[in-house]
């Protein structure tokens, strides 16, 4: 189907999370807005999602009012943790996470959060090492530990996704248990245009890592909701304090996020400055490029 | 004339104090706008050139701008990027600089202009007098609509709040300005308003008026202020029944903007940028005289700390000096030069015959000497005149209030350079005077004894210390990294007997290299452009990555491990091991 | 001392901000108020029946709402006095009437980053220009203090718990979209409330540059 205002193919048919299963009652209606259409959707006793698409509600306003017109049921599946949908014909299977299968991992959505930004900005940033001494400051990084060092990106032809590898960054306090700063190892998945998956060297078990993905649901082409799953390996806190962690991080990237001019992501190559740094930022912008992703950014021809 | 030649008040001076950053807007245009702590009212486009944030929730350091993202640092005046802390070991490329507004500070306000023409607002009313700026009020609402409500703007003189009857005479300066006269028996009180057009839906409302300084300022201003909140609720009651679609914005950002300025230069040979004249000369230390170089017309570009110049005299002759300055200071460059007494003729005409007021051709500034802000803790050594480029560092890092010392070799206390900025440094500089060579040996071993992982050493003086400080520093077990050097000069004698080819990958080229010419000489008698500078082997200009063969290092720029890795090569002195070298350009 | 607390609560923040700047040791309870919405739980209502955070229990004693917590731990705590200066009459009046302002900031800019942050109801164009109501207001005050170089909102020559009381609606108001561009003297003011010794970041406020002119900081 063609939205309203979203009439890009290559973003009307992909999947997005539009809600965290663990947050709704079941059987009980609620309404979201993906790509300016208003949705309404819920989860039957069975764990069964249904989503429809609403005609009449304002954007913005979410619960409370007279309920619209409906249209027809949307695809709608469950995937780790939330509810996925899509306006189109989605091609694609969803891609996949292994990890979260694994029988000693703690899953669980750390927070669903507005920002005033559009999805691929959202993205680029959780891509992005150079910030950490800056915006999260004595958390993942601390000056002048600034050093973004050489990392390896590929395009994996087969499965159209981003790979970043061999990311390492000076982390004060590598560890709870220690209180010596360390280098940490990163390894960065794109296999959506506005879904990213962070792999972090846990500080439990060396030969493991920590999930953490960020699944970005765009409302409006300069705002989105944030949903961010942890996949981890935990065995000391509760999940309040595991997702109010996790909350904290993002809470520091939002005003960065919503103070980027402008706030779609600006493909052209001489638009912004990038630098050895920013290797898997170029390669997302060259990326959305070549898929020919309009929503939330502004192209390099524009 | 366009709105855009217009010069508009976009803040006032008490808007600016110590370290702030204060966020304007002018026809649509966001500015970040903040005083540099010499004075300077910096106005630039509110986003850093990376990943757009804007720069007015960044950090004022005094001299530079510091983007809370990333943490790179734009220089006051010249909003050139000094410093990406993701790369420490690199200096930012030059073309890395932020749109610049210009400003002016008159009456008490800061005028600025997207491109304003003239020499900006002149309202003779308030010249030489004493002005009280009103407090700026923002309506919501176009500007037409304002000045409409503004021509009605009746206050009463300063000294007369209370007055029954005053008389107004208004004077309508242009679309946005307007001088109104409020006469109350015979006191009378003159007002400048203007509305500054913010975008198409905003404007702010900005009022000075003439001011006698024996009077209470408070009253006055609560007056006016509650006069302008009601016009403000006025114009906004009928503002907000137009319908904001047929409002076209103005000005807004275009996000595809090029870099600006900055026009590309051509790349080949020594060519001298700038025109400079000699502001001021003088003897800092026993043979060693300083200049300040201003610029003719415009402004200095930006350098970072280990920038050197070429200086190209009126005798032909061109030589390299390092800039002395601290961080943000653009203003003027300045050089200290020591008479040689081997000198080839630079430093003694410099030294002789070039006097205040004389011009001079500069290159821009080239920096082959980077200095990293992420070490734990820098040690700088200078010997003799190789304070230079170190004293800009040490400005630098004092500045930063980031570790380090200044260890410095000298004949004696006259022939310490520039001794009035070392002064100010404080504990930091350690002197060493009139050391022998042994002596000097000695306390090079002591100095580089205490190293420690992540330190950084930063050398330049004469060659012969420069040597024993590499020596000793690789003895106690230095990294190769965290050693750096500036040879003024090029010690060795260059062989240039040897013949290779050299295959340019990127032009397509191969190119013979006969005994007694050099790579560069070649390239440029082919018309390839590479730019140099000492075009000894000494300051790194015409670096060039090296793809395929083995060079033939005759440099002193290349350290060791770099010579090693066979990757790079300096063009204007050294040659090939083997028969050919495949060059990256 | 326990503090009930969220960490990207406004209101514990001004409870968190006091603590440092007083230099309070405290223990930190955490209530997962997002998403597990634990403050509306039996055993959080059982200490607060309004549900809200932040709370607290010092030696027995609870109290909940973040500005009388405020005035509380100034009283016991602050032997300077400075934050709130109990035998200044006056100046205790404006500490009252500024905090009565910055719940009606809580209740627009905070109620407006709410909504568009965690997506809790509001009437979201009337939260905005509430919040601008009221910041218009804040900004011409301070403007006047500057003028008659009090750098701070009540009378007073240091920062009060009414500068606290305000700061994080005000400092986190880009959430709800809320720009502040069009308060100048408000900025500065966060400015120097950023710069006042020992002060504390929630995520969502960078600290002040480092280097600054202590006489302006109250301190």
């Amino acid at each position: 189907m063609k939205t309203k205002c979203c009439s890009d193919p290559a973003v009307l048919n992909l999947w997005y999370a539009i809600a965290a299963i663990d947050e709704l009652e079941s059987d009980h209606s609620y309404h979201t807005t993906l790509l300016e259409e208003n949705l309404k959707f819920k989860v039957d006793g069975n764990g069964n999602p249904s989503v429809r698409v609403v005609n009449s509600i304002p954007p913005g306003k979410t619960i409370g009012l007279k309920q619209g017109e409906e249209e027809a049921e949307l695809p709608a599946t469950v995937a780790y943790g939330y509810i996925w949908t899509s306006l189109g014909e989605p091609e694609n299977e969803l891609f996949s996470i292994p990890e979260y299968e694994e029988s000693d991992r703690r899953n669980m959505n750390a927070a669903t959060v507005g920002v005033h930004t559009s999805a691929p900005r959202a993205i680029e940033n959780f891509l992005d090492m150079g910030h950490f001494p800056f915006v999260h400051s004595n958390i993942l990084g601390a000056e002048p530990h600034t050093e973004v060092r050489e990392y390896e990106v590929e395009v994996l032809q087969n499965e159209n996704e981003i790979v970043a590898t061999k990311c390492v960054f000076y982390q004060p306090k590598a560890a709870t248990t220690s209180s010596e700063g360390a280098d940490v190892e990163y390894l960065y998945r794109v296999p959506h245009p506005f879904c990213s998956i962070l792999y972090k060297s846990s500080p439990v078990d060396e030969s493991r890592m920590d999930v953490i993905a960020l699944f970005v649901q765009p409302v409006s082409e300069e705002k989105v909701r944030a949903h961010m799953l942890l996949s981890i390996l935990d065995t000391d806190n509760d999940n309040s304090v595991i997702g109010q962690f996790q909350q904290m991080i993002f809470g520091q990237d939002k005003p960065i996020l919503e103070n980027q001019v402008p706030k779609k992501l600006p493909l052209g190559s001489r638009a912004e400055t990038s630098i050895r740094a920013d290797k898997s930022a170029i390669t997302y912008r060259r990326w959305l490029s070549a898929m020919g992703v309009k929503y939330g950014v502004l192209s390099a021809t524009s | 004339m366009t709105i855009e030649s217009i010069w508009f008040p976009i803040a006032a001076s008490d808007d600016l104090p110590y370290r702030h950053v204060y966020h304007a807007q002018l026809l649509g245009t966001e500015m970040a706008v903040w005083r540099a702590d010499d004075g300077f009212v910096n106005i630039w486009e509110n986003r850093c050139l990376h990943r757009g944030v804007r720069l007015s929730i960044g950090i004022n350091e005094g001299v530079e701008l510091k983007c809370q993202y990333h943490g790179w640092r734009y220089a006051n005046r010249t909003a050139g990027c000094t410093y990406i802390p993701a790369h420490p070991a690199n200096s930012p490329a030059r073309t890395i600089q932020n749109r610049v507004y210009p400003a002016i500070e008159r009456y008490g306000l800061v005028w600025s202009g997207i491109e304003p023409e003239g020499e900006g607002p002149n309202f003779e009313f308030l010249s030489n007098r004493h002005c009280l700026v009103l407090r700026a009020v923002s309506i919501n609402s176009p500007t037409n609509m304002v000045i409409e409500e503004l021509r009605k703007y009746q206050f009463h003189p300063s000294s007369q709040l209370d007055a029954k009857h005053v008389e107004y005479e208004v004077v309508e300066w242009s679309t946005n300005t307007l001088i109104v006269q409020a006469q109350s028996q015979n006191f009378s009180t003159t007002a400048l308003l203007i509305a500054q057009p913010v975008d198409s839906y905003k404007t702010v409302v900005r009022g000075v008026i003439e001011w006698d300084d024996g009077l209470e300022d408070i009253p006055v201003l609560r007056h006016h202020a509650q006069l302008i909140n009601q016009i403000r609720n006025r114009v906004e009651s009928r503002a907000a029944s137009i319908p904001v679609a047929e409002l076209t914005p103005l000005n807004m950002i275009k996000p595809s903007q090029e870099f600006p300025s900055s026009p590309k230069q051509p790349e080949s040979g020594r060519f001298a940028s700038y025109q400079v004249t000699i502001a001021r000369k003088w003897q800092t230390a026993e043979g060693v005289s300083a200049f300040d170089l201003e610029p003719i017309k415009g402004v200095l570009p930006t350098f970072q700390p280990g920038a050197h110049i070429d200086v190209h005299m009126p005798n032909g002759l061109i030589r390299q000096y390092s800039l002395t300055n601290g961080p943000g200071q653009t203003q003027h460059y300045t050089i200290g030069i020591k008479r040689e007494s081997n000198s080839s003729g630079g430093s003694h005409y410099m030294v002789d015959s070039l006097h205040e007021g004389c011009k001079l051709d500069i290159s821009e500034p080239r920096n082959n000497f980077p200095l990293r802000r992420d070490a734990l803790e820098t040690i700088l050594i200078a010997g003799g005149i190789g304070i230079t480029p170190l004293l800009s560092m040490a400005r630098l890092l004092d500045h930063a209030n980031l570790p380090y010392k200044l260890h410095y070799f000298a004949q004696s206390e006259k022939h310490v350079t520039f001794g009035e900025v070392l002064s100010k440094l404080g504990s930091s500089v350690v002197l060493h005077l009139g050391l022998g060579d042994s002596q000097t040996k000695e306390s090079l071993h002591d100095i580089l004894s205490i190293h420690q992982k992540r330190m950084h050493v930063y050398v330049c003086g004469p060659a012969p210390m420069l040597e024993a400080a590499r020596v000793t520093a690789l003895k106690i077990g230095w990294p190769d990294e965290a050693v750096h050097f500036e040879y003024f000069k090029n010690p060795n004698a260059i062989d240039d007997s040897s013949e290779f080819e050299i295959a340019l990958a990127r032009s397509c080229l191969t190119l013979k290299v006969p005994s007694g010419k050099t790579i560069v000489e070649i390239l440029r008698h082919n018309n390839v452009a590479i730019s140099t500078s000492c075009e000894q082997g000494a300051c790194g200009t015409c670096i060039i990555d090296v793809l395929e063969g083995e060079p033939d290092h005759q440099d002193v720029y290349l350290r060791e491990f770099e010579k090693a890795g066979h990757k790079k090569i300096i063009s204007c002195v050294s040659r090939a091991k083997s028969k050919r070298l495949v060059l990256d350009i | 001392m326990k503090l009930y607390n969220y960490e990207l609560s406004a209101n514990c923040y001004k409870v968190r901000l006091l603590m440092s700047l007083i230099g309070i040791e405290w223990e930190n309870i955490t209530v997962d108020y997002y998403p597990g919405r634990e403050h509306k739980s039996e055993w959080f209502l059982k200490l607060n029946p309004l549900g809200q955070l932040p709370l607290i229990e010092d030696d027995g004693f609870i109290l909940r709402d973040s500005h009388a917590i405020l005035v509380f731990l100034a009283t016991k705590f602050d032997d300077t006095g400075k934050w709130y200066p109990t035998q200044n009459a006056e100046v205790l009046g404006e500490i009252a009437q500024w905090l009565g302002f910055a719940d009606s900031l809580n209740s627009t800019a905070g109620s407006a980053r709410l909504h568009d942050g965690l997506f809790i109801e509001c009437d979201i164009d009337s939260c905005r220009s509430g919040a601008h109501r009221l910041m218009r207001i804040l900004d011409e005050h301070l403007w006047f203090q500057e003028k008659q170089n009090n750098m701070w909102i009540c009378s007073h020559s240091n920062p009060t718990i009414a500068d606290i009381a305000c700061f994080p609606s005000i400092m986190l108001s880009e959430e709800g979209g809320i720009s502040r561009i069009d308060y100048p003297a408000i900025r500065r003011w966060c400015d120097r409330v950023r710069r006042i010794p020992n002060f504390i970041v929630i995520p969502g406020i960078f600290a002040a540059g480092p280097d600054i002119n202590c006489e302006n900081t109250g301190s």
